[in-house]
């Protein structure tokens, strides 16, 4: 791509800077969005199709819509609580194009009307709040945030808020909880965010991901018929994948939707180094089900739809690459341990279920586990399956139930080799250590 | 004819071992699953199997059984956990030996053993109190209460095990 | 009211209100029961133990017709859900159908059940819920029979936490459902339980210094739907099938809070039945199934060693034990020689039956002179004329309705009026608290309402001119006596009349004047004729002879002074105190837990109690002892019964006209139904079996022409130099033998103290936590200062019955002076 749209500090090199992002026409958009109606810039972003860069893929427009007008109340909340293993987009834009950022989201808020921004971080991002607090600081000088933005009558406040480090609280109900200064754990739903008794201080509340409004901005200055050109018409616009683990240069890559994982993989990443075989791909971090690194897989386009039609989902583009030398078993291992420690306990499947598939793994790798604990493993993940309270304990499940489907031979190999065990003694287990000297 | 038959089946018991035994001089042992008087059992260490449950007594077909429970302390420990039984008597003049309180019992603290030779002179003395059921601690070892170290004895029932 | 829309439930239709929640609507309406844990009627749902999940679906109806689509065979088209929803955060409407019998739905409840049972400890036998335990019951019902989970991956956590010096937390049982958390956040408004950790380490942690120590807090174990919660009082007391439930009336207080004794035999009192725990009794338009502390642990003094057990008579100075004939014998004699001039006073706990026995032996001896203890009570006049009328419910109110609390603190006097007035609050109705101090009511008052000593009346008088009250929709209002003298009180309860006349709220259903009794039966005495006005007269001047019951009269100097000047002094009562010891004969009585009888609540609800436990000694009810007493004078013999009792008096008292015992007996139907009963929803509340009791019509309900009546507030207590004005306050933990005989509660009792503002402390030299001497009308009492900033500047507040010694119990003039330490021996 010729010139990022997102990841503008790769072009520019100093963009993070207030004088420097203005030079280079910040701040245009929310100029020009104040000018208009409310109502026309959702307009725009809704016939841009942008869709929520956040996972779950939710047009942004469509969503902006759903806030009363008549509400006298309303907030925009941005989630930069960027916690999926495997995530680092939001961060890149965080350091590197924060005011993007900040004009997207005031933008949002002018088109909802709001009476405040808040940017909910994660808490290891604090150098990144502090940063941010500076930014918004030369932002409110120049008349772009506080009272009257701009001359338009509107007033809105911004602030940033560091959470303590729960994964649960980028789920967007108990984000707002956290945000509330209350026990990090879901809400039930309805009511919705976007009504009122369901948001931030129950409040009519739009909460938007990073990346999703870093998009804004450049939606509203080139148009939505612009934008619609870049990526598929079903998820238009470029998208950061974030790329790691078997590969020869992992990192941020901002190309449009619908490239093919091939493409990403091995034109712009250089492929699996040491010349091995891409075994398993999880598209979305640790969420997402994993994929066997098939040819139809690796053919598929990055779109949300096309991921979802294979079997899994594109998510936040969190795309990490296991090859041969992995055993997947081993990896859903390391996964269930990060749910079962994130689990907020709200509700019973995801409370109970992560906490017996992680034992029931840590038994898996001590040799302890028997040929039954496979069926019991993708029983109980089932059993979690459709009835927990929200997405974490549906995601929870993925690593187990996708790795026994696709690599079921790594999981018996754990268990057979406990058999072999009892003749050589000495066997060493069959991938971890090489996986672990990565 | 039939007076010969009869005195000759007279005459060849005379010089069999009889069947009758000279009671209490002589005893006969009792059979393995005999359900006589019940005795409160201990573990290995000495603490009390029962827990003060109330199950066995919930189980009594014939009321028989009352059971106070009250609460272990480390310093004043009866039995592993935090229920003891503070209380446990059992009228023998109810008791129709049926064994569902064996039955019932998740600890197995009462067992119907093989004594058989119960006999009151009133009464109040059917009833038998913990003091008379419980067991003697083993050889060697402390009875109940007993002080003893905290955070060992967490549970009433016995931890179990995997199957192997 | 609402609408009614139809639903479908397994396939049956069903008219229910729109927008009920689903789990109620199918028990209530349906008889469907859809198993709960974390979902409690009273609390808002949060759908986190997912047992309750249903397979919901929706009618199908045409986007551009508007009508439904049949399938082929006619029947509407459904389109169920893509997965299983959870019942108790749906809330019903119309066209919506409920499947809870499928494989699906049968599935998930046994997934639910093995995943809570999965860490849940094999503590059934030793737990005090194995027996009346949801989880158990729901495990029997819709559960797995085994479990996949491995032994060596079941959690070990604590077993023996103390939340509180009440409430004990086993953190293995807890199966996170928040129902604890959310009653002391929701219900209470004191949120000193919290989640702690994430995950499988969530657990249940207290926020509070010291420990969990709300007024409520036993609550907490009624509606844990596990054994996680236990009270130091019952722990381990007995198993749930050996009690046997008694209906009772809670003896605390003017609520009148239904209860059920859990009565079992008891080796170490001599195997006689004692109560081993008191649990609420629903009763939604009393106390819902709330109890508070102190009459969940209060009930110890029924078999407390103090009681008294014989009857006692004064020989040459001395009381000795005589036998009841003898000591009957001596009180008829006195009797006889006092002609008419017979005084008679009865206590809080005295029951309808005692007061009705009285009122005849006054009738027969011919005295008028019929008192009410305390003496610091107005009359209940205008609670008759416009007290709350019939069938009300304080769970009614809510947005647009006002509730007014004047000089009252309701925390301390009624607990549950303060849950229930908290939470119209919460529902959205104005709460306007006036008092001359601030209460914790302020906390969750719409507007807070500050007047001095002797401005309540010019408060209240003035308040028919607020908006709020005047447009409410509803209005209630609590009137109690703190700071008020007698007279006062009278003129403040005249004047909270006038506003609902005035206002036009008299006489309409939730609507109307609560007073704030002290006792458990105040206003039974008020409704059988005994004032707390006649009291102050014989105060003034001393009948002959004067008949206690249940009074410790001589806890006022006034008292005190009047029983030495009454030639003879006869006293019935629970325990010995400052009274008995002056009286000339004491005859033991029964307390509430050991006959039968009937208490009136300040909401004019007339409730019985049952006979749950054997008397202790000879002690006899309180109305055959004065029955005893009647017959030694010539009338007849005593009624067989207080079912007679019962019958006599609710044919010659008008009020109680119809009031039988069988009618008291009968219970309204509970919704939803909480109670333990076919379909309820889990927890330790007993059923309304027993009777729910019958409220006597007041008078603006009969359309009676009501008028007002001018007030003026009589003169107010003023400080000479160097004086404060001590106001009495009633606590609800105090040192009253009836309390204090728990000893589960010590250690909520404080110390006998005075509260100061700090200006008057600094003026009169006390210091915080020094003692101090209070002396005023002859009586003096020595406490510990407490310098508060919330105590009225000119004010000493002094919590009644703390400090042993007479006191009066109305605002008076007096010395505050600092006591000079000791200097400590070390």
């Amino acid at each position: 791509m010729a010139e990022h749209i997102l990841l503008r500090d790769l072009d520019v090199p100093d963009i993070k800077a207030f004088d420097v992002y203005v030079q280079h026409g910040g701040y245009e958009a929310l100029r020009k969005a104040v000018g208009m109606t409310p109502a026309a810039v959702i307009d725009v972003v809704k016939a841009s199709n942008l869709r929520g860069r956040g996972g779950a893929g939710f047009p942004t427009g469509v969503k902006w819509s759903f806030i009363p007008q008549s509400e006298p109340v309303k907030y925009v909340v941005v989630n930069a609580d960027e916690s999926e293993p495997g995530t680092f987009k939001d961060r890149q834009i965080l350091e590197g194009n924060p005011h993007q950022l900040i004009e997207g989201a005031m933008i949002a808020a002018y088109a909802i009307q709001a009476t405040a921004v808040y940017i909910y971080l994660r808490g290891e991002f604090w150098d990144i709040a502090a940063n941010l607090d500076a930014c918004i600081e030369d932002a409110r000088k120049e008349g772009l945030i506080g009272p009257d933005v701009l001359g338009s009558g509107w007033s809105c406040e911004m602030y940033t808020h560091l959470g303590a480090g729960a994964y649960i609280c980028g789920e967007e109900s108990a984000l707002l909880n956290s945000l509330q200064g209350l026990l990090g754990q879901p809400r039930v739903r309805p009511p919705f965010p976007a009504q009122k008794g369901g948001g931030l201080y129950y409040e009519a509340t739009v909460v938007n991901n990073v990346e999703t409004l870093t998009n804004v901005p450049w939606i509203i200055t080139h148009g939505a018929e612009e934008y619609k050109k870049i990526g598929t018409p079903e998820s238009p616009g470029p998208k950061i994948y974030c790329l790691s683990g078997h590969v020869a240069k992992p990192g941020n890559y901002e190309l449009p939707l619908g490239i093919t994982f091939r493409e990403l993989i091995f034109e712009h990443a250089g492929g699996i180094p040491d010349g091995k075989q891409l075994k398993a791909i999880l598209p979305s971090g640790a969420s997402g089900p994993v994929l066997p690194a098939t040819d139809a897989v690796l053919d598929t386009p990055l779109t949300y739809e096309a991921v979802a039609q294979i079997g899994s989902t594109l998510g936040s583009a969190s795309i990490i690459l296991m090859d041969e030398t992995v055993n997947v078993a081993w990896a859903a291992s390391k996964m269930m341990k990060f749910f079962a420690h994130e689990s907020c306990g709200k509700c019973t499947p995801c409370r109970e279920g992560t906490y017996w598939l992680r034992r029931r793994y840590e038994a898996l790798l001590d040799g302890r586990a028997q040929a039954r604990d496979i069926a019991i493993l993708d029983d109980v993940a089932s059993q979690m399956t459709g009835v927990t309270l929200c997405a974490l304990g549906e995601f929870a499940v993925n690593p187990v139930r996708a790795t026994i489907k696709h690599f079921r031979a790594d999981y018996e190999a754990w268990i057979k080799q406990e058999a072999a065990e009892d003749k050589k003694a000495a066997k060493p287990a069959p991938a971890r250590e090489k996986a672990a000297a990565r | 004819m039939n007076v010969i038959r009869g005195f000759a089946t007279t005459l060849k018991y005379l010089f069999q071992q009889p069947a009758t035994i000279q009671y209490p001089d002589e005893e006969r042992p009792p059979r393995e699953r005999y359900k006589g008087r019940h005795a409160l059992k201990r573990y290995d260490n000495g603490l009390e199997k029962c827990i003060g449950c109330s199950l066995c007594a919930a189980a009594c077909p014939a009321d028989a059984i009352w059971v106070e429970a009250a609460e272990n302390t480390d310093e004043e420990r009866y039995s592993p956990g935090e229920r003891y039984a503070k209380t446990y008597e059992i009228n023998m003049l109810r008791c129709i030996f049926c064994g569902y309180c064996e039955d019932a019992c998740p600890t197995e603290a009462i067992v119907l053993e093989h004594e058989h030779r119960l006999s009151f002179t009133n009464r109040r003395d059917a009833i038998y109190t913990k003091a008379e059921l419980l067991d003697p601690p083993p050889a060697g070892l402390e009875g109940t209460p007993r002080q003893t170290e905290p955070g060992v004895y967490t549970r009433s029932i016995p931890e179990m095990k995997n199957p192997a | 009211m609402t609408t009614t829309v139809t639903i479908h439930i397994d396939g049956v239709p069903y008219a229910v209100p729109d927008g009920m929640n689903l789990v109620d609507a199918a028990r209530i309406y349906a008889g469907v029961e859809i198993p709960i844990f974390c979902y409690h009627p009273k609390m808002k749902p949060v759908g986190m133990c997912r047992m309750c999940l249903v397979d919901l679906g929706f009618e199908v109806r045409d986007r551009a017709t508007g009508e439904l689509a049949l399938n082929p065979d006619g029947t509407p088209q459904v389109r169920w859900g893509r997965k299983l929803e959870t019942g108790c955060t749906t809330t019903v409407r119309a066209g919506m159908y409920v499947r809870t019998r499928t494989e699906q739905v049968q599935e998930a409840r046994r997934d639910v059940l093995e995943f809570l049972l999965s860490s849940h400890p094999l503590d059934c036998p030793v737990c005090d819920k194995g027996g009346e335990c949801p989880l158990q019951n729901l495990t029997m019902r819709h559960g797995p029979g085994t479990s996949r989970m491995a032994y060596d991956d079941k959690l070990h956590l604590d077993k023996h936490v103390p939340l509180g010096d009440l409430i004990y937390l086993d953190r293995e049982r807890c199966i996170q459902c928040a129902r604890c958390v959310r009653f002391q956040d929701e219900v209470v408004g004191d949120d000193v339980l919290a989640f702690h950790e994430r995950g499988r380490r969530l657990q249940i942690i207290t926020t509070s210094t010291p420990g969990f120590d709300t007024y409520f807090s036993g609550n907490t174990t009624d509606i844990c739907p596990v054994g996680a919660l236990t009270t130091a009082d019952f722990r381990f007391g007995a198993r749930p099938w050996e009690l046997t439930n008694v209906p009772s009336i809670s003896p605390h207080g003017p609520v009148g809070e239904n209860i059920a004794l859990s009565m079992r035999l008891d080796r170490d009192s001599g195997g006689v039945q004692v109560i081993k725990r008191v649990i609420p009794r629903q009763n939604e338009d009393v106390n819902e199934i709330w109890i508070s502390d102190k009459t969940r642990f209060g009930h110890h003094f029924t078999l407390s060693p103090d009681r008294l057990r014989e009857a006692l008579a004064r020989k040459r100075g001395e009381l000795t034990p005589v036998a009841l004939d003898d000591a009957l014998k001596a009180a008829a004699k006195a009797l006889k020689e006092a002609g008419n001039s017979v005084g008679f006073i009865g206590g809080p706990m005295t029951s309808n039956e005692d007061f009705f026995a009285l009122r005849e032996l006054a009738a027969h001896v011919g005295s008028r002179k019929l008192g009410l203890w305390p003496a610091t009570l107005g009359d209940a006049a205008p609670a008759a004329e416009v007290g709350i009328a019939s069938g009300s419910r304080l769970t009614e109110l809510g947005k647009g309705d006002a509730v007014l609390v004047v000089a009252s603190d309701l925390e301390e006097e009624a607990p549950i009026w303060f849950l229930q007035a908290k939470q119209a609050a919460d529902r959205g109705a104005a709460l306007i608290v006036a008092n001359l101090r601030e209460t914790k009511l302020d906390r969750y008052a719409s507007r807070t309402v500050r007047y001095g000593l002797g401005g309540a009346v010019g408060f209240l008088d003035g308040a028919a001119s607020d908006e709020t009250l005047a447009q409410a929709a509803n209005l209630v209002v609590f009137v109690g006596n703190e700071g008020l003298g007698a007279d006062e009180h009278g003129v403040l309860l005249r004047a909270a009349a006038n506003l609902l006349i005035t206002t036009g709220h008299a006489g309409r259903r939730n609507n109307g004047l609560i007073p704030v009794w002290p006792g458990a039966n105040t206003q039974g005495g008020f409704d059988l004729g005994f004032e707390s006005a006649a009291t102050r007269a014989m105060l003034q001047s001393a009948p002959d002879v004067l008949i206690v019951v249940g009074a410790d009269v001589a806890e006022t100097p006034a008292g005190a002074a009047a029983l030495d000047a009454a030639k003879f002094v006869i006293a019935l009562s629970l325990f010995p105190d400052a009274t008995t010891a002056k009286a000339d004969v004491v005859l033991p009585i029964q307390s509430f837990a050991e006959r039968d009888g009937t208490f009136t609540n300040a909401m004019r609800r007339v409730q019985r109690f049952y006979t749950a436990q054997g008397p202790v000694g000879e002690s006899l009810p309180a109305w055959q002892v004065i029955g005893l007493l009647g017959q030694r004078l010539g009338m007849d013999r005593p009624r067989r019964s207080a079912a007679l009792v019962m019958k006599a008096l609710a044919e010659s008292v008008k009020l109680y006209a119809g009031m039988s015992y069988p009618a008291l007996a009968e219970a309204a139907v509970q919704t939803p139904p909480i109670g333990i009963s076919p379909g309820f929803y889990g927890g330790t509340a007993a059923a309304p079996t027993g009777g729910t009791g019958l409220q006597w019509p007041s008078k603006a309900e009969s359309r009676a022409k009501l008028s007002v009546t001018p007030v003026e507030a009589p003169q107010a207590v003023h400080a000479g130099a160097g004086e404060l004005v001590i106001v009495p306050l009633r606590r609800l933990y105090d040192r009253a033998p009836e309390f204090f005989a728990s000893a589960v509660m010590h250690g909520r009792i404080p110390q006998p103290f005075v509260a100061l503002h700090p200006s008057d402390a600094a003026r009169l030299g006390a210091v915080d936590g020094g003692r101090v001497k209070l002396s005023a009308g002859g009586a003096s009492l020595d406490v510990t200062a407490v310098v508060d900033a919330t105590a009225p500047e000119g004010l000493a507040l002094l919590p009644q019955r703390l400090a042993p010694g007479a006191f009066p119990q109305e605002p008076v003039a007096g010395r505050v002076e600092p006591v000079a330490e000791a200097v400590a021996a070390d």
